[in-house]
């Protein structure tokens, strides 16, 4: 593993006639890193992400994959990316192993290690019993996993999943984020674009908030957080002299604000993950005894509705 | 490689498509064997004849009438059943014997034997045949009364008629046409529906193959390819090579089917082979082209079917181009379908080879050309720009 970025996105641009769809778009993704590109549907993440898989021609900007530039016209970059896009894109009259074959030999894999490929990414998606039924026979979850699976084929640098979990069941989505949490742990870059804020919470290493075509913030989920002044916050709830405990709370280094009322203590924190036991230490030090604890981070759908001043499902 | 890989998913899909199997392979030669029914489907056309039982002059002229394998003679009780029965064409013509045809000769009277057929049909080349029998079956009976009007005794007079009629020699009326045949050379009933219903069927399977086309971009596919290591041009190929591929598979199946089955005769392989491959590559480019400029395959089906054929019509696959106008001859060669039907025409019925239809081949090769390369260019900006 190499420390420079397996892509790199500079000031993308890109016009449909008068609609600017994606205005100076930069970001990064090094190896083995997730980095999810939130945004409500038409914010531009799709044509960002078919300007960086050279699918789509763009008015400014660079895309480098591993430092070999992508355009439209260059091949040799598409060899590391691994593209799954919005829509199915699979034949539903030929099976699933058909419609790996098929898409893996374009992918110049061939002879054994064509079928051994093959088979592995059929049994990565869990579908190895119904390799030799056709697509079109499948469930939805099926065919998203098929969908994906093709994307794995010659095993990317890069893997490139548009908004994987629309019109998916739970139990398929799931299986689905836990897929991508796989790859990015083997090491395999992730672009992941979605709508739904709590997948990029659970895959994203980070975020990119992105809406009219503008990436408006970017960071991991505690920075955007932060970044707009949300706060976590802490419940404890215990007996004993708790106004004597909230005092001593409210001294503490990191506590912005903390309160007693019905049994419960109440803390707004920067940081609850640093402060949860040093807090728990000085309420128990006050006499009190603890019964439970709960802690609540603010999550990217505030960060999204303060950035944009929408919330992520307009 | 990768051109092949594309064509052959295009093969593959086609063919497990079961209406596709109907109308590639099926329906081809169920109207093969139709056009060949109405070209000469029975061995024997149908007479009816009205006469009377028992009758000697009757049934010689009807047993003259079946002897030979041309005619199977139909019987009617009456004229008028027997007109009707020419009306609704359930008998090719008919012949009206007299009653008491054999005594009214005998008492050295003329009889009068009715002959009617359609205006169109097989009328003229029956009249020819039923001439010949009336006359074999009413010479021996003329013969033996001459010879009784001139004092000979009747009995003798009919035994030497009858013993001379069997030695003597026949008159033979033979017939000669002008000008050309429309179908010289044509051996077989099969040979000319075959040719023309391959010619219709290949580019009409080349522009339904175009929804095959459509359906890869609407599935999203075509865009799946466009991002791996594999080039736009390739892409265009490998699709042009599979339409190619689906219509030569059908032109192959048709030539081997018909020559089987219906004995039809393709003439030079060579040539017949240029042909096909010819025309299938005009096919996969007009295919190609239609796959680009519809939207959708609905669109693109109706669209094709009406200028499949309306090309066919034009280009003579359902009527005979003999049978044009100048005009219509002078608009046909607009159309791939008169140069390969002329290609066709020109090996097998006039024994040509490959040499002989050079310019039908040279022909069909620029309108694949033309058709190519602007299903390419259409082709390219579309998956471009998708």
């Amino acid at each position: 593993m190499t420390d420079r970025p397996v892509l790199e996105a500079t000031d993308l641009d890109k016009r449909f006639g008068d609609l600017h769809a994606v205005r100076g778009v930069s970001f990064h993704i090094d190896p083995g890193e997730t980095y999810g590109l939130l945004g409500p549907n038409g914010a531009g993440k799709t044509t960002t992400i078919a300007m960086v898989g050279g699918l789509l021609e763009r008015d400014g900007g660079q895309v480098l994959i591993e430092g070999e530039p992508m355009t439209v016209r260059t091949l040799d970059p598409r060899r590391k990316i691994g593209l799954v896009p919005q829509d199915l894109a699979i034949y539903p009259d030929l099976t699933a192993r058909e419609n790996l074959t098929f898409f893996a030999r374009l992918y110049e894999i061939s002879g054994q290690q064509l079928k051994d490929r093959v088979a592995k990414v059929l049994e990565v998606i869990g579908l190895t019993d119904r390799a030799d039924d056709r697509a079109g026979e499948f469930s939805g979850g099926m065919k998203r996993r098929l969908n994906i699976g093709i994307g794995l084929l010659h095993q990317p640098r890069l893997l490139i999943l548009d908004e994987p979990t629309v019109g998916v069941d739970p139990q398929s989505r799931n299986a689905i984020l836990e897929s991508v949490e796989a790859l990015s742990s083997d090491g395999i870059a992730v672009l992941y674009t979605t709508h739904y804020m709590e997948e990029a919470e659970r895959l994203a290493t980070r975020v990119g908030i992105i809406d009219q075509g503008e990436i408006k913030a970017e960071g991991t989920r505690r920075q955007l957080v932060q970044m707009v002044g949300e706060r976590d916050r802490i419940s404890i709830t215990a007996n004993g002299p708790l106004e004597s405990a909230v005092t001593d709370l409210r001294g503490m280094s990191g506590v912005e604000e903390a309160g007693a009322s019905d049994g419960q203590i109440t803390l707004l924190v920067r940081d609850a993950s640093e402060l949860l036991a040093k807090a728990l230490e000085t309420v128990t030090n006050t006499g009190a005894s603890v019964s439970s604890v709960a802690v609540e981070e603010p999550d990217l759908e505030a960060a999204f509705l303060h950035l944009t001043g929408k919330a992520l499902r307009d | 490689m990768k051109i092949l890989t594309i064509a052959r998913s295009n093969l593959s899909r086609f063919l497990r498509d079961r209406a596709n199997i109907f109308f590639v392979f099926i329906l081809p030669l169920g109207i093969v064997l139709l056009i060949g029914a109405q070209f000469g489907g029975e061995t024997s056309r149908r007479l009816g004849v009205s006469m009377s039982d028992g009758d000697p002059v009757a049934n010689a002229i009807l047993d003259n009438l079946e002897s030979g394998d041309r005619i199977r003679a139909i019987r009617f009780d009456t004229e008028a059943a027997l007109l009707l029965a020419v009306e609704r064409n359930t008998v090719s013509a008919g012949v009206a014997i007299p009653e008491n045809a054999s005594a009214q000769i005998a008492d050295g009277e003329n009889i009068s034997v009715g002959f009617v057929s359609r205006p169109d049909g097989f009328g003229p080349q029956m009249r020819a045949i039923v001439d010949q029998a009336v006359a074999t079956a009413t010479s021996e009976a003329a013969a033996a009364r001459f010879a009784t009007d001139r004092g000979a005794d009747p009995t003798a007079a009919a035994a030497t008629a009858a013993r001379l009629n069997g030695g003597t020699d026949t008159i033979t009326i033979e017939s000669s046409t002008t000008g050309d045949s429309l179908f010289e050379g044509v051996t077989g009933r099969f040979d000319v529906g075959a040719s023309s219903q391959l010619v219709l069927f290949m580019f009409l399977t080349g522009l339904a193959g175009s929804a095959a086309i459509i359906q890869s971009r609407q599935l999203g596919v075509t865009r799946r390819m466009m991002s791996t290591p594999t080039s736009p041009a390739t892409i265009v190929a490998g699709e042009a090579l599979g339409r190619f591929m689906v219509v030569l598979v059908q032109g192959l199946y048709i030539v081997a089917a018909t020559a089987l089955l219906f004995g039809v005769s393709w003439g030079d392989p060579l040539g017949a082979a240029s042909i096909i491959l010819a025309f299938s590559a005009v096919g996969a480019g007009a295919a190609l082209l239609f796959g680009t400029l519809f939207k959708n395959d609905q669109q693109a089906g109706s669209v094709g079917v009406i200028a499949g054929l309306g090309l066919a019509a034009i280009g003579g696959s359902m009527l005979p181009i003999e049978l044009f106008s100048d005009t219509m001859r002078q608009i046909a060669k607009f159309t791939p379908h008169a140069w390969a039907n002329e290609a066709f025409a020109e090996l097998f019925r006039r024994n040509g080879t490959i040499t002989d239809i050079g310019p039908q081949l040279g022909v069909l090769a620029i309108f694949a050309i033309v058709l190519l390369a602007l299903a390419t260019w259409r082709m390219r900006k579309v998956i471009t720009a998708q």
